[in-house]
């Protein structure tokens, strides 16, 4: 295959790997809850500046530091920042739920639209107010050499977020299909009064779903700092097109979410080759091809919605 | 004493004490660009304690026609709206007699109708776009000035540098916002004054991680100078990419390099491809490494300063120009600003007859330098091809 093609190919892959993260967040609290979490993208800020700050900690320096001079972690830290990260984040997860989802859900109206969005306007404010505006370089854990196969150029962080995702999609499919919990969660989906009678903790469920999403959140933000950087708004763009990947993946399915995240990575990876100013038109014009051909997204079960 | 004269004594005394009552006010002037919000924010920052030291040192010496300055700050948060409506408050509701700013260009786009309405000079010393100062119509009354870099300047300077350097296998590159796309136009439209070709032209969105697949596609045209139009972290995604598919043409790119989230985004080593234009390298100056010694520390990264000195010298120009008028009347600062008697010392450079009624640019490509990043330093770049580059070389 032809080396540009190739890169492309590799490029692509990388990106779409944390489309593939996020949008594997939101089909968590959709296959629970029936929400979403509007702000997942500033979540994946969140994470990412929580690991940061861990990382800095770690080194000696102030919480509030803009750069980390050259200084290299070690991979202890690394993965002390990482656990901080799914911690904190599973908390503000808990923390959303019960104030931004639970007094909403399951009543008419889309009132917990307005309360996951300004969750994340409140997390991105306070953020702003610790740390400013200015992106912070967060080294990788694996190292920043670029690795080359076949010509191609790769960093290593991207490696490692590929592996990741495909890591994490293999481990949710597993739960959601094969265990009792998996299960459970899918029955409280589908009917929480029916789920709650079968002796289902339909709010435990739900609580669990918030928590798991946003510690995805956090595990994206964590594998994603080091290719583009630590900033409050990193979220924004990856978090509509991880959204994105998950609608044309399906929402309630794992496996379709990541490879959604792929080939949403992919192709746009291919139409930089051709011409960069059509990337989004051909994103968005694919996501508008797939729900009108497939509402449930390339590998999403059908759902009836009874009324 | 009669009633008439006790009466017109009384006027008298009233009117002492009014023009007392104005001398003794306030000038106020404001500054209206991102503070928080945008990459960009620490430049409007450093823009800040620029303006805030002229203040200083103005007042130190007595004001200006015996009148203290002050300054009132609104931050726009990089938002077009927010900006439009610090506009209006800082003109009706503050009164000020000069805006400085804003950080970003587009904002500056967005308001400029303003000032040109309600007559107060508007002094940008930190949006570069090359529109911002152009007049709304031929001939019309245009209160929009600046001190800083502009856009097509940098671009006559780097178009000039790639055809002295006797290359025609150019190609262009823009992020997809108004800032790069605002700049590629002015590229495209200088390398054709050049009777340059490029070979390819490709675009990426400020917030990719991947710029292989544009690259490539350059690499394959055979280009071996890319000029670049993006804010600091594409561009430093940019050169990041060129590594992974070892490909490093000569590299020419806007001044978003000299900001420090270039630099990090790059690394020390890849920070040295791009070569650039500034408005100062480092202080040389007695005047401007006072000014430096004096605002660093404030400073989230020494790069910014430049923007120090923008509104240093811009808070100069503006208090010439109410001393020229003799008073804080908006048109009249304009037309003395049009046509300045005095030079200006400034901390950049002396300015004589910096404006005129068509131009409204203080700083134009003759003020920049070349400049690359040398380790973890921004250092002066000259080469033989530098050295050869003459006035009649900047077309724009």
């Amino acid at each position: 295959m032809d080396t540009a093609l190739l890169q492309a190919l590799i490029s692509g892959l990388a990106v779409g790997s944390a489309y593939a993260l996020v949008a594997l967040g939101f089909s968590v609290t959709f296959t629970t809850t029936k929400t979403l979490n509007f702000s997942h993208g500033e979540f994946v800020s969140a994470g990412a500046f929580i690991g940061m700050s861990v990382l800095f900690l770690a080194i000696g320096k102030p919480l509030t530091s803009t750069t980390f001079g050259g200084a290299q972690p070690g991979a202890g830290v690394q993965l002390l920042a990482l656990l901080a990260a799914l911690a904190v984040m599973g908390l503000i997860g808990w923390l959303l739920f019960v104030f931004g989802v639970r007094p909403f859900a399951r009543r008419p109206g889309m009132a917990w639209v307005m309360s996951t969005l300004g969750f994340g306007v409140i997390l991105q404010s306070i953020g702003l107010a610790i740390w400013g505006p200015k992106p912070v370089v967060v080294p990788s854990p694996v190292g920043d050499d670029v690795v080359r196969l076949l010509g191609v150029g790769v960093r290593p962080q991207e490696l490692l977020m590929l592996a990741v995702a495909v890591v994490v999609m293999l481990a949710f499919d597993h739960v959601m299909r094969r265990t009792m919990i998996g299960k459970a969660m899918r029955a409280v989906a589908h009917s929480p009064n029916v789920a709650s009678l079968m002796g289902i903790h339909v709010t435990k469920m739900m609580v669990g779903a918030f928590v798991v999403s946003s510690a995805l959140a956090g595990l994206s933000g964590f594998m994603l700092a080091p290719i583009a950087q630590a900033s409050l708004f990193m979220g924004l763009a990856v978090g509509l097109k991880g959204f994105s990947a998950a609608m044309i993946g399906g929402l309630n399915n794992a496996r379709g979410c990541v490879i959604g995240g792929f080939l949403l990575g992919v192709l746009e990876s291919f139409v930089n080759l051709w011409s960069a100013q059509w990337r989004e038109v051909a994103v968005f014009a694919l996501v508008i091809l797939v729900l009108a051909l497939r509402p449930n997204g390339l590998f999403g079960a059908k759902t009836v919605e009874k009324v | 004493m009669r009633l008439v004269d006790l009466f017109k004594r009384s006027l008298l005394a009233a009117a002492i004490a009014a023009t007392g009552a104005a001398q003794a006010q306030d000038i106020k002037l404001g500054f209206n660009g991102d503070l928080s919000a945008s990459p960009s924010a620490q430049s409007g920052k450093a823009g800040v304690i620029g303006i805030q030291a002229a203040i200083d040192d103005i007042n130190a010496a007595g004001g200006v026609l015996g009148r203290k300055l002050t300054l009132v700050v609104r931050d726009d948060q990089s938002q077009p709206p927010k900006s439009i409506q610090n506009m209006s408050d800082l003109i009706d509701n503050e009164k000020v007699v000069a805006v400085f700013g804003p950080t970003n260009s587009g904002n500056a786009l967005a308001w400029k109708h303003i000032p040109n309405q309600k007559k107060v000079v508007s002094m940008g010393m930190i949006g570069s776009g090359t529109a911002i100062t152009h007049a709304t119509a031929p001939g019309a009354e245009n209160y929009m000035f600046r001190i800083s870099m502009v856009d097509r300047e940098q671009v006559a300077g780097l178009v000039a540098y790639a055809k002295k350097s006797g290359t025609t296998k150019i190609g262009l590159m823009g992020e997809t916002t108004g800032y790069g796309q605002g700049g590629l136009k002015d590229l495209e439209e200088i390398s054709k004054l050049h009777g340059l070709t490029p070979l390819a032209t490709e675009k990426f969105a400020v917030s990719d991680t991947d710029m292989t697949s544009q690259l490539n596609k350059m690499k394959a045209a055979g280009v071996d100078t890319i000029l670049v139009w993006a804010q600091g972290t594409p561009t430093g995604q940019l050169v990041r990419s060129m590594e992974k598919i070892n490909y490093f043409p000569t590299m020419l790119s806007s001044w978003a390099a000299d900001n420090i989230t270039f630099f990090d985004a790059a690394g020390k080593t890849l920070a040295s491809k791009p070569l650039f234009m500034r408005t100062l390298v480092n202080p040389t100056t007695p005047a401007q490494q006072k000014l430096y010694d004096r605002t660093v520390g404030q400073l989230a990264a020494p790069s910014a300063f430049p923007f120090v000195i923008h509104g240093y010298d811009a808070v100069q120009l503006v208090a010439a120009a109410i001393k020229q008028a003799g008073g804080t009347d908006g048109s009249k600062m304009r037309e003395a600003l049009e046509n300045l008697s005095a030079p200006v010392q400034g901390v950049k450079k002396t300015y004589v007859k910096p404006f005129s009624k068509d131009q409204h640019e203080a700083l134009t490509a003759a003020d920049l330098a070349f400049v690359k990043w040398e380790g973890d330093k921004l250092v002066p770049h000259t080469d033989a091809i530098v050295k050869s580059l003459t006035a009649a070389d900047f077309k724009r």
